[in-house]
Formats: structure tokens, sequence, C-alpha cells
């Protein structure tokens, strides 16, 4: 069997940070594997381990800054990278969901994968629609919010549990090839070995334009705008104590009294 | 002239960074007052590979470089010296077999330690025997095709969780150089005579286990010597210039765990109406930290680089252990005294740091020994 992981590099935030416009400024910003894709990657390389998988592809969107983070996974035990970039999309204030999926799409045709592993959401933008965008596109089956995946596949089915609001689980059999996107807590995540990151850097990172994987630049352009990003004012502050439950005890009381809620 | 990491170095330090933050950070404290060896973090701390970073790739290891390792050895001091030195300290003594041992030793002795199934030991000190390494008293006599050996090994990193140690032996009283007739010796604890001794009560890195080993009458079989006979010295010389550098490097660590542990502090705490980082008293403090930090990494780093390149390096290497472990003490104690109270109890990392910091000017050769290094060897020039 061969697995797809779409991967991304998302951008982290500090604690405290400043708003220029409608993005957060420079300085607050960091940038790491997406928490979601950690877990797809995860669960693909013990797919692997378990003599299921036989090679495990990662694809990413993304500059060649990104590509620190795209080895992680490679360090982790996927096997090769895709790396899709392309000057047009250097132009492109906001890679909507169709976008993504045209260009995923043309990656999952080329490397026809059994199964395709996403994450729920990615943690910047949080669209939470890539994966079964992708899924709708090629007429694969898909399942959303997966926390448990058999590793058996008999009959050509994924055994997934997804997760239902309100503490709800459902046990579903999908047909492959399809596509799962993967919930935090589904399995845990490794840190790359060191032997891991140093084999990572001889493994194979195509990188490719959108010509190359055959999209047209006029199916990446966004219908969205981005219009405003504010922090929501705060109606009531939390306050919090530090300490053992003596000492927080009785700050607790004292509040409780200065607000008037006990005597 | 090139002073960037590699993405490689980068993604190591970024990962090992990771590694600290979630297992290593949440448990310092418990550790250190409890003086407990952390078994569960060393174990994944050996399925990551941290243990045995610089074991050759065909024995298990990463086969990592002196400048690799001392960036591990930074970015895991800069968290918790404590339980950063029970991790490195895993593959104490293997130097000397990755380097002089058989064919079968590294089989039998690098790969379990590679893989974290065993933990290793350099025992060198003796009771009366520090910073004078030519007056080792242990003696390890011929028997038949064994080795006998008698003697007491002193403060030996790893002595009560150790499965072998590479024993620094007498084994020709009679020769005539105060560096001859000296050789390493592997022994395994679970050998019939071995006994140790944990010692507790230490200032700092209180997570790592140090103790006194007892051997008497014990008996090694004779394949058990590393490399040549009577050749020690020479053999253990060979590697001050990686040994004294990843020292250096434990010294950076520290130095930057305590100034980031200030600078997070100084800018939370107010007083008079502001935060105390308004004051420049606090400024010139922090900044005289960060230089002193930013000078021990590039002496520490050159020095590195300069092992990896295969250069004698004996003078640099001492400068940079000196160094570093000075900034270590100094830039500690200063974190601390910008915590005010708060960095005199254990609620703040920095109260570990000072403590800890200490070490670096003492073991692998102490600070006055490191100047006697460089002034002889200026002097010789
Ligand atoms: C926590 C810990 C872990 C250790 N781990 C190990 C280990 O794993 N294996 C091992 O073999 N050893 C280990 N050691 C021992 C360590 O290497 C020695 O403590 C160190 O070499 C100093 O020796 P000493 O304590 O005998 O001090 P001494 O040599 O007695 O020194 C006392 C003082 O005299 C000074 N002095 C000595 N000679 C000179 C000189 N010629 N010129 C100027 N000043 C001098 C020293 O600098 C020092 O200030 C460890 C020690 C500690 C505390």
């Amino acid at each position: 069997m061969k697995i797809l992981v779409t991967v991304k590099e998302v951008a982290t935030v500090e604690d405290e940070f400043e708003i220029e416009g409608t993005e957060i400024a420079e300085q607050y910003l960091g940038a790491d594997l997406n928490e979601w894709d950690d877990y797809a990657i995860e669960e693909a390389v013990q797919l692997q381990e378990d003599g299921i998988a036989d090679e495990v592809v990662t694809v990413t969107i993304g500059p060649e800054d990104c590509e620190q983070t795209v080895r992680q996974a490679l360090a982790k035990g996927a096997d090769r990278a895709v790396r899709v970039w392309d000057d047009a999309l250097e132009d492109v204030d906001l890679l909507d969901v169709n976008a993504k999926t045209e260009i995923l799409s043309a990656v999952v045709e080329a490397e026809d994968p059994d199964l395709v592993l996403s994450g729920v959401q990615a943690g910047d933008d949080s669209f939470g629609a890539t994966g079964v965008s992708v899924a709708e596109n090629l007429g694969f089956q898909w399942g959303a919010v997966v926390n448990h995946l058999e590793h058996d596949f008999e009959d050509g089915l994924a055994s997934v549990r997804r997760e239902l609001e309100g503490g709800v689980e459902e046990l579903t059999d999908i047909e492959l090839p399809a596509v799962l996107t993967i919930q935090t807590g589904i399995n845990e995540p490794r840190y790359a070995s060191l032997r891991g990151i140093r084999q990572a850097q001889q493994k194979p990172l195509d990188v490719q334009t959108l010509a190359d994987i055959g999209v047209d630049e006029s199916d990446i352009e966004t219908e969205l705008e981005l219009t405003d990003m504010y922090e929501p004012e705060s109606e009531s502050d939390a306050t919090f104590w530090e300490g053992s439950p003596d000492e927080t005890a009785s700050e607790l009381g004292d509040l409780l009294r200065d607000k008037g809620v006990a005597q | 002239m090139e002073f960037g990491l590699s993405e490689e170095q980068e993604q190591i330090r970024d990962e090992v960074r990771r590694f600290a933050e979630n297992e290593i950070v949440p448990n310092a404290e418990k550790y250190d007052t409890e003086e407990k060896f952390p078994h569960e973090i060393v174990d994944k701390a050996a399925e990551m590979g941290l243990v045995g970073s610089s074991i050759p790739i065909e024995y298990g290891g990463a086969g990592y470089s002196t400048l690799e390792s001392a960036i591990i050895a930074e970015e895991l001091f800069s968290h918790d010296p404590g339980i950063a030195l029970s991790i490195m300290a895993c593959s104490f003594g293997t130097e000397a077999i990755r380097e002089f041992g058989t064919e079968d030793q590294k089989e039998r002795f690098l790969e379990p330690v590679a893989t974290g199934e065993k933990i290793s030991g350099a025992a060198i000190s003796e009771p009366d025997t520090g910073s004078d390494v030519s007056s080792v008293s242990t003696r390890a006599e011929k028997d038949g095709d064994e080795w006998v050996i008698n003697g007491n090994k002193m403060w030996i990193t790893n002595g009560t969780v150790g499965d072998f140690f590479v024993v620094f032996c007498k084994t020709d009283p009679d020769a005539d150089g105060r560096y001859d007739g000296f050789s390493q010796i592997i022994v395994e604890s679970d050998r019939d005579g071995v006994s140790s001794d944990k010692i507790t009560g230490k200032l700092g890195i209180r997570a790592s286990d140090t103790a006194e080993l007892i051997f008497d009458n014990v008996r090694v079989p004779e394949e058990n010597l590393v490399g040549d006979r009577d050749a020690a010295f020479l053999q253990q010389m060979h590697f001050f210039d990686a040994t004294r550098t990843g020292v250096a490097a434990q010294g950076l660590g520290i130095a930057k765990g305590a100034l980031e542990a200030a600078l997070d502090y100084a800018e939370d705490r107010e007083q008079f109406g502001q935060s105390i980082s308004e004051f420049q008293a606090i400024q010139h403090k922090l900044s005289e930290m960060a230089t002193e930090t930013e000078a021990a990494r590039n002496l520490t780093y050159k020095a590195a680089w300069n092992v990896d390149q295969g250069n004698d390096i004996t003078k640099l290497a001492s400068m940079a252990k000196e160094y570093a472990s000075r900034v270590a003490v100094e830039v500690s104690n200063e974190a601390v005294q910008i915590h005010g109270g708060a960095g005199y109890v254990n609620d703040f990392p920095v109260e570990r740091f000072y403590r800890d910091s200490k070490i670096t000017q003492i073991y692998e050769g102490t600070t006055e020994i490191q100047k006697n290094v460089i002034a002889r060897e200026l002097l010789d020039d």
C-alpha cells in the first residue's frame, strides 16, 4: 500500500503579539510542522512499520524555507517528499481551499496512493476542509476527524473510528482509495531520532511547479478576501493563582469577599 | 569563513529542544530534589538516539561529530543540566572503545549503549587522585588469561547505574615515565568483587548518578583490555580536545538557559510601577550575560569545528572549557540576582542552574588545570 501524507508548515504565534492590518506582525511569528500533520505522519509511519504500507510520501505546498519542516517528516520515517511551489504562488495573499484542492489533487493523481492522510485542520488558517475537498474532487471516499484506524485493511476497507460532537464516536468502514483527516490523539507522535535526521538529508525531496503538475494559474485564483483580523474584546478577566492549595484557597476567599460574592 | 549552522544541525537543535521542553523541564525539579537517576527520561532519550549520538552508524548510533554533540549538549543543558548529564553521560568511556577497541568489543559494548540497553562510565579519579592522573593506584595484574583488579575509584558518574566502566588502571608499576604503565580495562558492574556506593548531597547536577566504585579482586578476561597495554595515557589524551569541548558546551548551555530565564523574568516582574527590565542596572546585566554567552558559544563551536577537522587544539579546547564554564557560573549567578528572592528557591530554574553550573569548572580538568595547559602552550610556543 502506498500512503500520501499532506503536510504543512504553519505559522505559530507568540503569547503576546500585535496585529498589523489583516496580519499578525512578522516579529511575533514562528514556524512549525502543523500539529495534526504530525499525527498523520506518525500513523503512516506506524503502518509502514506494521508492514502494511510500503511507501510513505509527503506532499506540501510551500516555499523553500519550509523544507526544514518537511524534512522533519522524512526524519520520522517518510520515504520521500514532494514540495509544490511556483512564482505564481509567491504573489497569492490567500491560498484558499480551492487552490489547495487543485494542487493536491494533481499530486494525488500523479502519485496514485491507496490512502491519503491529512490533518483535520491547519493550526494557522484553520479552514479544516482541505482533505475532504481533495477526496470529493477526486471521487475518493473520505473519513473526517479520525481518531483510530485499524491496521488490517481487510477487503480493501479502512475501519476507522470518528469523533463526533458531545463525546459520541462512530465506527465506519471506508473503501479505498480514501482520504482520512487525522485528529490529534490518534497516536503518540515520536521525536525524530538523530539517526533519522541524519538519514533524512539523503532522502529525495522533489520540487515541482504548477506547470510540472499540470495546474493552471487560473485554477488557483481565489474569490475569498480576508477583510479584517482582530482580537475579540474580553468581557471578563480570569484570575489565576499559583501556589499550594492552602495559599490559593485563601486568595480565592479574599477575591470572593471583595467582589461581594461571599461575606 | 562560515558561521552558520547547517539545516541538519538546526533540525537536530529543534528536535532536541522539543524533547527537552516536553520530557525534561516538567520533571527537572523532582529528580533534583529526590537525587534520583531519571531512568524513564533516559529511556525516551535513547529511543530518540540521544544517548549514543556520537557512536558510529554501524553500531547503532547516529555517528555525529564533536560539533553536533556540542549543539546537543548546549540544548539539553540549557533546559536542565542534571538530566542532561544523565542522558549524555550514558556513553562515557565509549570513545576509547570506539577509537581503540576490537571489533568484538565494539559490538558488545557500543551497540547496547547506542540503543539504551546499557549505560557506560569512565573511571579515572580516585580518592587520592584527581588532577594528577599519573598518581592512579588502582592496580590490574595479569593472571593467566585474566586481569585481576584492585582499587577504589571516586566520583564516578553512573557509578551505581552503569553496566560497565572503562577503568584506568596501573598495569606496570615499574614503568619509567610518569605517564607510562597505565591501561584501560573494561569492567562489567556485575563481575564478582565490584561494588558501588552512591554519593549524595551534591551541590548540583543531582539527577546525575555519582558513586565510589570499589574493585576487590575483580577478574575480567584479557580481551577486556582496550587498545594497547600500558598505553592508556596516550589513548586518553587523544580525546582531551573533544571531551573538554564537550564540557564547554555544557557550560554554554547552562549560560544560555539561565540567560533566557532571566530575560523572561525581567520582562515579567514589576517594581516601582514598571518592569524591572526598564532599569538600566538590569539591562546592563542582561547585555553582559548575553555577550558572554555568545563569546562562549563562539569559542566552543570553534573548538568543536577544529576537532572535527582533525586539528590538534590543546590550547583552544582548554580555553573554551575554562571560559564557558566560568561564563556558566557568572551568568547563572546574575540570573539568580535578577530574580531576587524568587531566584533563591526552586520555583524557578535559575536556582538549579546556579548550583549546577559549578561542576563545569571542576570535572574534566579543573579551571586551574586548564589555565596551566593554556599557559604551558603559550610559553612553549
Ligand atoms: C559530580 C562529579 C562527577 C565526576 N565524574 C567523574 C567521572 O565520571 N569519572 C572520573 O574519573 N572522575 C569524575 N569526577 C572527578 C573529577 O574529574 C575530579 O573531581 C577533578 O578532576 C578534580 O580532582 P579532585 O577532585 O581530586 O581535586 P584536586 O585535584 O585535589 O584539586 C583540588 C584543588 O587544587 C587545584 N589544583 C590541583 N592541582 C593543581 C595544579 N597543578 N595547579 C594548580 N591548581 C591545582 C585544583 O584546581 C582544585 O582547585 C567527577 C567529579 C564530580 C564532582
